[in-house]
């Protein structure tokens, strides 16, 4: 095996966590790749949302009706991504949360936060195990279930004409597993006989699937309820946040179903019903490849080839020991896949960094710091002041982009490749990002400022200074001219060893603004 | 209204004929320049209009935006709706202008949450087109049924959002690169003073204001967006200053890194000369009437302001797009989509109102999209994706207070609807695109250009406007 540079070790770490640190990439480098992943994978979880959430006081009952207040949901999911020690998990989960995607945006009732941190820990749990015991929790997920309808969803009714949700029926086969058209293992779609892409499902598919998901709702049995003077209904507590969703058999159809070549008889058991349906989304054969490519373009590159979809799809298909779905098996074939590790050499390899991915790199690598403890970071969606971006918050269950989003008159697309993340990145969102970078550079935001510590110790050395910023953020992707056009122009203003610390802040803020405007550096390769 | 757009040949059909007679030899860039200069002198109309659409994501449930009210057809849809119908009581009959019959006799209301949309109705400034969605070419249920579908082509994945989405923008499935509203920003931007401020968005990105030619701009409800570092001396260094702007805007090799560049060039270039025109721009009209934030009102409202700076920047034709989102009301339909209603008519009647400050009410048309409708039929407290719909056209052009197109029954059996109450479009999106393009300047023989589909139907100008 080759010996791993630390370019090497900075370009995979940006990829398989948030940031880089002196200490990471000699980890890296010293381990080599499969060990330092079975390492991430052995970690401990950190605090979890929900604890944290309770420690800061998030759950108080008080005439205030915080308890309704959809807002610490962004304090906890910034805390859980910049702060807890858990990197390469929460970085797999964020990935997740743009597969099978939940939004905070129309969580309402009690307890949204809770809600959402209940499903944070769904994908955190979900990201080093069994795609099957994921795509289970996800479908009784709580959070789920409010999202995509299934909490409250019934049975057929003969006598109104009601009829089951389609909802979530529909979405769990288009985004969460199988997608629309039958593809090869190697992520191609495959042709019908007219020369077509051939339809996984139909309508008839969605309506008899949306019988499994008939009769559940959130499981109050561990909720107390607590009356209160300011309001004449009672507070509940917020374990229904986290408990799957539970079935009331009555509720519940007990008609056949018919979908994908499956019939599950009349009267089964709703729980049977579950698990035969989703073992049978499960095997489909486009499992792995709609979803390994996917994980592939969020990681490493928008437009990788069929045959290094196709190595992740077997790993997806088989871990080496005859299990299907293990996701350690999946993130090392994305990861370290010889064409995710090759030197770049292709003019439009590589993926467009999206706004959270460059401020979570940024936060870890340069110390992101809360001495209070609170993580007030709000929502950064809006494009014109924040980042057009905000983590667990996408404007719909189709993400945040979609990927086999093509830029219109771009050399991407008479090239014939996608770009998704381009898909948010506007003359508005442009502008907006480097105006929040501005500002968040220097002083943080609200009660979360980086420390800078090894960047303060060569804030008199421009030079240097855009050196650790070039490998730690970048991994080195920064040509020699922009290093010196960015060092020349920190070099305008003096800052010596004695200068003052506001000084040398000045200069670590404009060093990192230029490296993180720098196309040659929004552009991940 | 007369076309204004009268070039013979456009740009594009020329690339195409010359394309397809295989000249594209050395006459192939004078015709091309021909083409160019004949379009832009047609374009130089000293006239101005615009079209807006609204776009409702989520698929808005037209079963309660359009309610009947007569007893018969009420008790049909109260049937079918079980608890997420609106009670008789709180509705009253849409009057229109001149008398009306529709299918089985019936009486439609607005929701009693949308007064502002009933008064532009019953005063002729808002139309509604009944039923329609997207269609290859006309359709009755049998062929609907039929497994011959090369006779009887489907749009694309039905009731699929991401899909709909795009074939109503796009006429063609998600990945579809080119919208009919940039279709006709394409015929439009010669005759512009920026051919960038042809189509525009006030909402992100949406493939219905990409063209061939004709970009799409993004526009954000503040306006347009400075990069203040380059502006002015971050953290007191103008060296810094003018590094940030090298750096962003410079050429590379890099494909990806390059679009970044020209989107940043584009960027700044164009807030300078958005901006300095909306300064000069003061418009009256309130589109803060109702409590709570309503981000559609706050679209429309620089709409309005850059429909107000058209002199200043030298616009003739333009496309815009704004949205609503959350219509996707497979739960909680009744709470839900009340909310969002009352926000739509808040919106569209302030920005009518806006148009009249500006003396601009007979230049600009705005019109309603969405998804698709949704299933008649009730799944307990909410409706299901379908597929065609009742949209809104609103403007001083408009002949309003009148209903267009067939109205379906209210049924879950008859053969205007393929189960569900999930409704058979009787009118395509290509001939509601077709009224809109006319109306817009786009002359006839190049309808077929901006919609593909047209030549299909006989029907290709439907009058609402």
């Amino acid at each position: 095996m080759r010996s791993i540079s630390e370019t090497d070790a900075a370009r995979f770490l940006l990829r398989a966590q948030f940031g880089t640190s002196e200490a990471e990439i000699a980890a890296v480098r010293a381990q080599g790749y499969d060990a330092w992943l079975e390492a991430q994978f052995a970690s401990p979880r950190g605090q979890s949302g929900i604890d944290w959430l309770d420690a800061h006081g998030h759950n108080a009952v008080a005439k205030d009706v915080k308890y309704f207040d959809p807002t610490p949901g962004n304090y906890m999911i910034w805390n859980q991504l910049i702060g807890q020690p858990d990197q390469m998990r929460q970085r797999c989960a964020y990935a997740l949360s743009q597969f099978t995607v939940v939004s905070l945006n129309p969580i309402d009732g009690f307890w949204p936060p809770y809600m959402l941190a209940g499903w944070w820990d769904v994908l955190l749990e979900g990201a080093f195990g069994n795609f099957r015991d994921l795509i289970e929790h996800v479908s009784l997920s709580p959070a789920m279930g409010m999202y995509l309808s299934t909490k409250g969803n019934l049975k057929e009714d003969p006598k109104t004409g009601r009829q089951p949700d389609e909802n979530y029926a529909r979405e769990v086969m288009q985004l969460f597993t199988i997608g629309l058209h039958e593809l090869n293992p190697d992520g191609t779609e495959r042709k019908g006989a007219d020369g077509k892409p051939i339809e996984t499902y139909g309508q008839d598919d969605i309506m008899n699937l949306a019988r499994v998901f008939t009769g559940y709702d959130h499981n109050m049995d561990r909720v107390k309820y607590q009356t209160v003077a300011w309001q004449n209904y009672p507070v509940v507590s917020h374990e229904f946040c986290v408990d799957p969703m539970k079935l009331d058999p009555k509720k519940h159809s007990q008609l056949e179903v018919r979908f994908l070549g499956l019939t599950i008889p009349a009267n089964t058991p709703g729980p049977d019903a579950l698990r035969l349906a989703l073992d049978h989304l499960f095997a489909h054969a486009n499992v792995g490849p709609f979803f390994g490519r996917q994980m592939i373009q969020r990681m490493v590159t928008s437009n990788p080839s069929p045959a290094y979809v196709g190595r992740v799809a077997a790993a997806f298909n088989d871990n080496g020991k005859g299990v299907r779905g293990d996701l350690k098996a999946v993130w090392r074939a994305v990861l370290t896949d010889p064409e995710a590790l090759d030197p770049p050499a292709d003019p439009l390899g590589g993926k467009l960094r999206e706004p959270v991915l460059r401020i979570l790199g940024w936060a870890r690598t340069c110390g992101a710091h809360s001495d209070t403890g609170a993580y007030e970071i709000y929502s950064t969606e809006r494009a014109d002041e924040g980042l057009g971006q905000s983590p667990l918050k996408s404007p719909s269950v189709f993400n945040f982009y979609r990927p086999g989003y093509v830029p219109p008159h771009t050399e991407i697309a008479k090239a014939g490749r996608v770009a998704p993340e381009f898909q948010i990145e506007t003359e508005t969102s442009l502008a907006g990002y480097i105006n929040f970078l501005q500002w968040s550079l220097r002083w943080g935001y609200k009660d979360v400022k980086p420390t800078y510590a090894a960047l303060r110790a060569i804030a008199h050395d421009p030079a240097a200074v855009v050196a650790w910023l070039n490998l730690h953020l970048s991994g080195n992707q920064l040509s020699d001219a922009t290093c010196a056009l960015i060092a020349g122009a920190l070099a305008s203003k003096t800052v010596t060893a004695a200068s003052s610390d506001s000084e040398k802040l000045d200069r670590i803020a404009a060093a990192c603004l230029l490296v993180m405007s720098a196309p040659e550096y929004l552009v991940q390769k | 209204m007369s076309n204004i757009i009268t070039t013979p040949v456009s740009r594009r059909t020329m690339l195409r004929r010359a394309s397809q007679l295989g000249f594209m030899g050395a006459a192939a860039p004078l015709a091309i320049n021909l083409a160019g200069a004949a379009e832009a002198a047609a374009l130089g109309a000293n006239d101005y209009r615009a079209l807006v659409c609204i776009f409702l994501y989520g698929g808005n449930d037209h079963g309660n935006t359009l309610i009947p009210y007569d007893p018969i057809n009420y008790n049909r849809y109260s049937g079918i709706r079980g608890q997420v119908g609106i009670l008789q009581k709180y509705l009253s009959p849409l009057k229109t202008r001149t008398p009306q019959t529709l299918t089985d006799d019936i009486q439609y209301s607005f929701p009693p949450y949308a007064p502002r949309l009933k008064l532009l109705f019953e005063s002729g400034k808002l139309a509604t087109q009944l039923n329609v969605g997207p269609l290859i070419t006309p359709l009755t249920l049998q062929q609907y049924k039929s497994s011959n579908r090369a006779l009887y082509p489907l749009p694309p994945k039905l009731f699929s959002h991401n899909d709909q989405q795009s074939v109503w923008q796009a006429l063609g499935s998600e990945g579809s690169t080119i919208g009919w509203g940039g279709r006709m920003g394409d015929l439009a931007m010669a005759g512009n003073g920026h051919a960038l401020l042809t189509c525009i968005s006030a909402a992100g990105n949406a493939v219905f204001v990409s063209g061939e030619n004709a970009l799409q701009y993004q526009i954000s409800p503040s306006g347009a967006i400075a990069v203040k570092a380059i502006q002015g001396l971050p953290y007191g260094s103008p060296a810094i200053s003018e590094a940030l702007h090298q750096l962003i805007t410079r050429p590379s090799e890099h494909k990806l890194e390059n679009e970044l560049a020209i989107l940043a060039r584009r960027s700044i270039e164009m807030e300078g000369v958005v901006n300095t025109a909306l300064a000069k721009v003061d418009i009256k009209t309130s589109f803060d009437q109702l409590s709570g934030p309503n981000p559609l009102a706050d679209q429309l409202k620089i709409v309005a302001r850059l429909i107000g700076a058209r002199k200043e920047l030298g616009s003739k034709r333009q496309v815009f797009f704004v949205t609503l989102d959350g219509f996707d009301h497979h739960s909680g339909l009744s709470e839900k989509h009340v909310d969002l209603i009352k926000k739509l008519d808040e919106a569209m009647a302030a920005f009518y109102i806006a148009t009249v400050e500006l003396g601009m009410q007979r230049e600009v048309t705005a019109f309603t999209a969405s998804d698709f409708g949704r299933t008649l039929v009730n799944n307990g407290d909410g409706s299901d994706h379908g597929w065609g719909s009742h949209h809104f056209i609103m403007g001083g052009a408009v002949k309003g207070g009148r209903f267009y197109g067939t109205a379906p029954h209210v049924s879950v059996d008859t053969d205007d609807q393929v189960g569900q109450g999930r409704l058979l479009p009787s009118t395509s999106v290509d001939q509601y695109a077709a009224t809109l393009a006319h109306w817009f300047g786009v002359p006839d023989h190049e309808m077929a250009t901006v919609l593909p589909n047209i030549g299909n139907f006989s029907n290709r100008n439907i009058g609402f406007v």
